[in-house]
């Protein structure tokens, strides 16, 4: 064991499945990051990026191929025992005990995790006040929707207390006052000192909640640093809200011409993210005024989201 | 030990949901037996001989319905890793804080101690309803080997549940494993009757050695020597499957 301030740390990690296929596929290509004690951590990527494969190499679900990981300074391959020991995990996949009632599920789940049972009684009903699930505690996992299957699930993880909390889209599903209560749980669980990593593809979410996050692309770790960090390596990227007195199709077919990372429009107001340097904006303004009447304007640095595309779209070689 | 009986508590409060479920589990070898073994029973009325020995079908049955229903449990819970796998639930099982063994040992406990109950239930009625002779003497031995039958098929069986992905593919494997492994066995009727290439199969089938120890220690039928031959035997097969199964998890699942 490492006697260090990292919760988890990865070095030269690769995964490769099917590596005696004709296709392998390398999910994790020499990935390596820190994540310290503490804090909560984002894990960001497109789809196929290789992040489901990470939470499942540091959740001891599967073994790397290469390279090392490890969990609270005990390494996933040769001590799986004791990093299972150290976490907790929402994994993608929805998995509740569906034959047994909602209470059933939070009871099981914290004897696995040697929670003496008078303190699985009190925990139970806090986390059911929590996660608003008290009116379907008797009820058969089998017959709730899938929202509060996904909500019986996450509430699993708030019954017991290990150091590392994975969290594989935990959202996923949720109504947005679940979402929310959801996010609370997290930050308080943060709060007393645990390491949350959480992987998920509402960027505002990751925004609003992490201390750090990662972006990886291809089995790589392209960036990672808090949100400032990120937002500065993002200098090429602003965005603007254009309102014109009437907005037409000529205007957008113009607009559509710009070097866009996205563009949406409502009624007579338009918003883009545009690749390039304030300056542009101005050139961008000045261009559209002369020829169009411009109500309102607004130009901000960019959002999470835009990073992440930014930085993708790059990677892709400057195609989006 | 904790966690063995945790995942044994999980199995119980599953099996607990469904009434059904209890039934069959308790009283299914039972009623085969009574059925089954009742119309085969008559249709032999002078019993059938075996090595030097006339029994009435319905004692030499018990033995099978036996080794049936220890299989009968082990496909069962194989299938439960597919419902488990469906749901979800046994990816985050495999995070739980336990190693790979504890996890198979707690579910075959908890499926041995139902064999254990199955098999009561079928040996105290099958005595007291269709007079089977019973050797009590060597009831301790019968109800080991019904408990070390339903480990060795679960392991076994577990190994593929593991690596096949598809239901319809186990399904298919299950089918021509019950086809297969039941016909070619001592499970129904007498292998001296058999042609010498399908007494050769069965010979090699762990299914005639369980059945054949059961219907020893039961009813006293066969050869000691033999016996305790197919014992070793059964006993390897468990050892090996377990082996392999525990390998499975532990490589791995997803791959």
């Amino acid at each position: 064991m490492s006697g260090t301030g990292q919760a988890i740390a990865t070095l030269d990690l690769v995964k490769v499945y099917g590596e005696k296929s004709r296709t392998p596929v390398r999910a994790l290509d020499g990935l390596a990051i820190e994540v310290n004690k503490g804090e909560i951590f984002g894990l960001l990527g497109r789809n196929g990026a290789g992040k489901t494969t990470l939470i499942r190499i540091l959740t001891t679900l599967i073994r790397p191929t290469s390279g090392s990981a490890s969990v609270m300074g005990w390494d996933v391959a040769r001590d799986p025992l004791q990093v299972r020991k150290q976490i907790c995990a929402v994994l993608q996949e929805n998995a509740v005990e569906i034959y047994l009632s909602v209470a059933d599920n939070l009871d099981t789940y914290a004897r696995f995790h040697s929670i003496p049972l008078p303190e699985i009684r009190r925990r139970s009903e806090r986390v059911l006040d929590q996660f608003g699930l008290r009116e379907y505690r008797h009820q058969k996992v089998i017959d709730l929707s899938g929202g509060l299957k996904r909500r019986v699930q996450v509430a699993k993880v708030f019954m017991v207390d290990r150091p590392v909390v994975f969290l594989d889209e935990a959202t996923t599903g949720m109504d947005p006052i679940n979402k929310r209560a959801t996010i609370d749980a997290i930050r308080g669980q943060a709060q007393q000192g645990r390491t949350i990593v959480l992987t998920t593809h509402i960027l505002s979410e990751a925004e609003e909640l992490c201390d750090t996050i990662a972006i990886i692309d291809r089995g790589k770790c392209l960036v990672r640093g808090d949100l400032q960090t990120l937002k500065a390596l993002s200098s090429r990227a602003f965005d603007m809200t254009i309102t014109f007195d009437s907005l037409t199709d000529t205007i957008l077919t113009e607009l559509q011409q710009l070097p866009l990372l996205k563009m949406t429009h409502k009624l007579d107001t338009v918003e883009l993210c545009v690749k390039g340097k304030e300056l542009t904006a101005i050139e961008i303004l000045n261009r559209l005024s002369r020829k169009y009447t411009i109500t309102q304007f607004e130009v901000s640095g960019a959002t999470l989201e835009e990073v992440f595309l930014e930085l993708l779209d790059h990677r892709e070689g400057g195609t989006t | 030990m904790r966690m063995i009986l945790a995942v044994l508590y999980r199995e119980y409060r599953i099996r607990t949901t469904s009434m059904t479920w209890t039934f069959y589990d308790l009283f299914m070898p039972l009623t085969y037996l009574l059925i089954f073994g009742i119309g085969f029973d008559r249709a032999f009325a002078g019993g059938l001989s075996t090595g030097n020995v006339v029994v009435s079908y319905n004692a030499f049955f018990l033995a099978g319905v036996l080794s049936m229903a220890s299989f009968g449990i082990a496909i069962n819970t194989s299938y439960g890793f597919f419902v488990d796998r469906d749901n979800g639930i046994f990816y985050e099982f495999l995070t739980y804080p336990m190693t790979r063994s504890e996890f198979l040992v707690g579910k075959i406990l908890f499926n041995c101690l139902l064999s254990l109950a199955q098999a009561s239930i079928t040996i105290g009625l099958g005595v007291l309803v269709l007079r089977i002779p019973l050797r009590w003497e060597w009831l301790l031995f019968a109800l080991t080997g019904v408990v070390l039958g339903t480990a060795g098929w679960f392991f076994f069986l577990t190994s593929f549940a593991l690596r096949i992905r598809r239901n319809d593919m186990f399904n298919t494997f299950i089918n021509v494993a019950y086809f297969v492994l039941m016909f070619a066995s001592s499970l129904f009727y007498p292998t001296d009757a058999f042609p010498t290439w399908l007494r050769i199969v069965s010979y090699c089938n762990p299914l005639t050695w369980h059945t054949d120890v059961l219907r020893f220690t039961t009813i006293g039928i066969g050869s000691f020597t033999t016996v305790i031959a197919e014992a070793v035997a059964f006993t390897l097969f468990l050892v090996a499957s377990f082996w392999f199964a525990v390998r499975t998890l532990a490589r791995g699942v997803l791959r």
